[in-house]
């Protein structure tokens, strides 16, 4: 081997353990990779799998509590396993630098960002204080942070979740590192965000011919960004190949197994393939909500927050109304208000004929038979200490027509629609699967047979085969009982699974709205195009670092307290012309029936 | 933070405020007759009259009260006279001034070497887990907290004043035989070193050993055990393996630990403060020493009602005063807490 193709860090047959003794368990073993210099390579693997372990051990590190019990690290043939101390903290942070996982938790709480990054530069360099300074500035600067100045005497607690991941990014990058092993430094962000530091990271390492390791549990990521992919199962690497091989041909069981969830989007093409099925039938507005806003009041203060503004759609019957957005958006407050769990501060919403934003108490109360809700997370709607019996059964209280035996005769129906064996009826939710206890919270908000169902975020906290199964389901309940749907996910994928139409959410307004087909396959709106495209596909044939990046974001979703004054994305926005700074954007319907909120779609110029 | 300090002020004024309402009704309470218990059982009717009359006690409790806050004819609460000791005639403000510096300052001692002895065990214990200082800590927490404090003064009185004859009898907070120097501050440490009287602070010392020894004994393996959980905690977070994923030197990764790890230890202070006030009554009694403590067991005993309201108002006071000065110290080091 020349020392030219020569692999930049090198582990073999590593093995890390946690404990002593009896209660020792290897989180890594027999792990090999590899990283060439220049290349970004990919590790994948499911939660647990032990990849941040490996993040961490590629720099001879474990965590207090764990140790090397066998294995090498080579970084350019010296063993980083056993080198002295001082000549590996030259190489950590320096020739080789991690973005950690749990970014705010990695930051010293204590210290502001400013001293961070210069310790870390300091640490490298022999500069002074004042360099160190403009050094963080250039950085905080070069990961897209507005007014890194200031930002520098900000805590991490100050910090939202996307800044303290630029942040730690500008600390791993603070003495260009010849390899950057990035531990999912996306998750937990919005997709725009995610792509923007995505693009970022790749752009630069490029730029610099460093190497990079992207670890993530998202195939889309890979494909779009990896030139090689390493699978993880279970503490050891199982496959590594280019990603083009692997996308089409992936060896190894369990690649094989991660790659059919795939099978989401060919599920996808056979709906899209029988439109007869998936298409509402034809019929009037069951919820009309129209010019809806609502705002929040600020503790201590006059200021507000808008959470939802103007906000204009109808429900058909037996529709699913799908409603995307990045977090904040304001889709939760929509989904609540239309349920008169918040009061509207303004607006006409009307259900089935009645005014329902004016509704008084009693006669809402007759009505919450017919409104229901299901909620991200189950549990936080079921009391612990009942039984799936009583979980499912409570909204029956709202019917008093019907009888003892004929409630328990509904709450079995709804069991078994669900999937669900009534066996587990004197069973208790809290010590199910999350996959279960969202059957028995759907279950729940079905048994009183209502006409309009808002699910908000059902999905997001379920693993990948979970989530198709409950679509599924939830297509079948719709069919079955003729109830419509609101929506609510920021998951793309399962919005075009499940929805008719769709309106995409951007601080408060609704952006563009239009069937699923208008808004997925050819999006108008500067936002919903961005927001679009940087959905990862797990698809190597269209990745986008391959095609010119054109409708990317800049900077940060402002406050929705302090909102632009003309265009909410003016200052984001690729499109963006001087008119748009001051002028209101207004709702226009299209020829095609598509509604959007901005001046140059309107006009025809974007 | 002027806000902040300003906020915390204005609570603790309320708060003794409400205390001392609280005080002067339930010691009214109590199934006790103060006028039998200072003129005799076998006092004549009218002695026992006039000495009601001149404790007021001859009034309805509620005059008794707006008496006692100062909106009577005499002087009271709101022009900071706490009234004089039914017993001894004397301001309680002046005895006060008198038997509280002596808590304040075993006390504040007794803290102060407990953190010095606390913060290198703990940070030593959590760096080497079950190594021997860890061990031996955990052991003498044990061991100390076997037996009550006054149990463990008695004890080092026997083996340092009697046996080994190095620590004085426990006969006050100074060699009898010395003149205490003019009161300043009342702090007879502080006292003897600004007059320059080096024997009375050495004698000061001397006889302040067994006591402070005491309460150290007793409350730093507690000390120990909270600095070593929040060393250990900051040792296995995410930001020291950061740091060293950085390639930060040893020394620095070791300065955020302990920056980490020391900030939480300023609101203990606050709290063993307290516990250490408590602590004190029966220290003071083993040692003889007239502090506060001993103050309000000769009051409750008596009866001598100004006397427990002024040493309730007194030992709150400056409780709520620790508590203040930590909390702010806690503020200036935790960007979290300044909100
Ligand atoms: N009860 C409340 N009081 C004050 N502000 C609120 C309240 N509820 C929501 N908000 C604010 O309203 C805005 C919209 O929030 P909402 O939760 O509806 O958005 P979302 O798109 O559903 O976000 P996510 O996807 O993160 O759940 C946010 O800025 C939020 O902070
Ligand atoms: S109005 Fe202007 S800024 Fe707003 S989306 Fe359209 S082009 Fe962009
Ligand atoms: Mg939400």
């Amino acid at each position: 081997m020349t020392p030219d193709n020569a692999p930049l860090l090198e582990a073999n047959q590593l093995r890390v353990v946690f404990g002593q003794d009896a209660q020792a368990t290897a989180v890594l073993d027999n792990f090999n990779l590899s990283i060439n210099p220049g290349e970004i390579a990919g590790l994948v693997g499911e939660p647990g799998s032990g990849k941040s372990t490996a993040a961490f051990a590629l720099l001879g590190l474990v965590r207090n509590g764990a140790h090397f019990e066998a294995g090498r690290v080579h970084y350019q043939g010296r063993d980083l396993l056993n080198l002295p101390a001082a000549e590996l903290r030259q190489i950590r942070g320096n020739r080789i630098a991690i973005i950690a996982q749990n970014t705010r938790s990695s930051l010293h709480p204590l210290l502001d960002v400013g001293t961070q990054i210069g310790n870390v530069y300091r640490a490298h360099t022999e500069t002074g204080k004042k360099q160190a300074e403009r050094r963080a500035i250039e950085l905080l600067a070069s990961v897209g942070i507005n007014d890194p100045q200031r930002r520098l005497t900000a805590f991490p607690h100050e910090l939202s979740t996307g800044m303290a991941q630029r942040v730690v990014i500008a600390m791993a990058l603070a003495a260009d590192p010849e390899l950057l092993v990035a531990d999912e430094p996306t998750s937990g962000l919005d997709v725009t965000i995610q792509a923007q530091l995505l693009d970022n990271l790749w752009d630069s390492a490029r730029a610099s011919g460093s190497a990079v390791l992207l670890i993530t549990q998202d195939l889309g990521i890979i494909a779009n960004y990896c030139d090689r992919v390493f699978v993880m199962h279970e503490g050891t690497v199982v496959e590594q190949q280019a990603v083009n091989p692997f996308f089409s041909a992936p060896q190894h069981p369990y690649s094989q197994r991660i790659l059919a969830l795939q099978r989401r989007e060919a599920v996808e093409d056979e709906a899209a393939a029988h439109p007869d099925r998936i298409a509402p039938p034809p019929s009037q507005a069951l919820l009309d909500v129209r010019e809806l806003r609502k705002t929040f009041p600020i503790k201590h203060s006059q200021a507000v927050v808008q959470a939802v503004d103007r906000v204009s759609f109808d429900v058909r019957r037996g529709e699913s109304f799908g409603l995307v957005g990045e977090s904040g958006s304001g889709k939760t407050t929509v989904g609540r208000t239309v349920l008169r769990l918040e009061t509207p501060t303004e607006g006409e919403m009307s259900f089935d004929g009645l005014a329902l934003h004016s509704l008084p108490e009693a006669e809402l109360r007759r009505l919450r038979r017919r409104l229901q809700i299901v909620f991200q997370d189950p549990m936080d709607s079921m009391d612990p200490r009942w039984t799936v019996r009583q979980v499912i059964g409570e909204p029956l209280r709202l019917c008093d027509e019907l009888s003892e035996s004929a409630r328990d005769q509904r709450v079995i129906e709804l069991l078994e629609a669900v999937g669900l064996a009534s066996s587990i009826l004197s069973e208790y939710p809290k010590e199910m699967s999350a996959g279960q206890q969202q059957r028995i919270a759907i279950a729940r908000a079905m048994v009183t047979h209502p006409d309009f169902v808002v699910l908000d975020e059902p999905t997001s906290a379920l693993t990948p085969e979970t989530t198709m199964d409950i679509l599924v389901l939830l297509q079948r309940l719709q069919q079955e009982y003729s109830v419509s749907y609101l929506f609510i996910s920021h998951d793309l994928t399962t919005v075009r699974f499940l929805c008719h139409r769709v309106a995409v959410m951007y601080l408060g307004q609704i952006v563009e709205m239009g069937t699923k087909t208008q808004v997925f396959d050819a999006p108008k709106h500067p936002y919903a195009r961005a927001l679009l495209a940087a959905h990862l596909y797990p698809d190597v044939s269209n990745r986008r670092v391959d095609r010119e990046r054109t409708e990317t974001l800049r900077g940060e979703v402002p406050s929705p307290v302090d909102l632009p004054n003309g265009c909410y994305l003016y200052g984001r926005c690729p499109n963006q012309k001087q008119r748009c700074r001051n002028e209101v954007q207004q709702w226009s319907v299209l020829d095609d029936g598509r509604g959007v909120r901005c001046w140059r779609v309107v006009e025809g110029e974007i | 933070m002027i806000r902040y300090v300003a906020m915390r002020l204005g609570i603790a004024v309320l708060q003794l405020m409400a205390l001392a309402v609280v005080v002067f009704f339930l010691i009214r309470l109590m199934p006790a007759d103060p006028v039998a218990r200072l003129v005799g059982l076998n006092a004549s009717a009218d002695a026992y009259a006039q000495s009601e009359r001149a404790l007021g006690l001859d009034k309805s409790v509620g005059e008794q009260f707006i008496a006692f806050l100062g909106f009577g004819e005499g002087r009271g609460l709101l022009q900071g006279d706490l009234g004089r000791s039914w017993v001894t005639g004397e301001p309680v403000a002046a005895e006060l001034m008198r038997s509280l510096p002596i808590t304040v300052e075993v006390v504040s001692l007794a803290l102060f070497v407990s953190l010095l002895i606390a913060i290198p065990v703990g940070l030593i214990g959590a760096a080497r887990p079950n190594g021997l200082v860890d061990r031996g800590a955990f052991m003498w927490g044990l061991f100390a907290g076997a037996q009550p404090d006054y149990w463990w003064g008695l004890l080092f009185i026997l083996i340092f004043a009697f046996t080994l004859g190095i620590a004085p009898a426990p006969l006050g907070r100074m060699d009898p035989l010395i003149i205490p120097p003019d009161p300043i501050t009342g702090l007879v440490l502080i006292d003897s070193l600004v007059q320059g009287r080096l024997d009375i602070f050495v004698s000061a010392l001397h006889y302040l050993a067994l006591p402070v020894l005491t309460m150290v004994f007793t409350v730093s393996g507690a000390i120990v055990k909270m600095i070593r959980q929040n060393t250990a905690r900051a040792l296995n977070s995410d930001y020291v393996l950061y740091a060293r994923a950085c390639g930060l030197s040893e020394r620095a990764t070791a300065r955020y630990a302990l920056r980490a790890a020391l900030t939480p230890t300023v609101t203990l202070i606050g709290i063993f403060f307290g516990i250490l006030l408590s602590a004190a009554v029966t220290v003071e009694r083993v040692f003889s020493l007239n502090g506060v403590g001993q103050y309000s067991v000769r009051a409750i005993l008596d009866f001598d009602y100004p006397a427990i309201q002024g040493a309730v108002l007194a030992v709150a006071m400056v409780a709520l005063l620790v508590y203040l000065l930590m909390d702010i110290a806690h503020a200036a080091l935790d960007p979290r807490i300044r909100e």
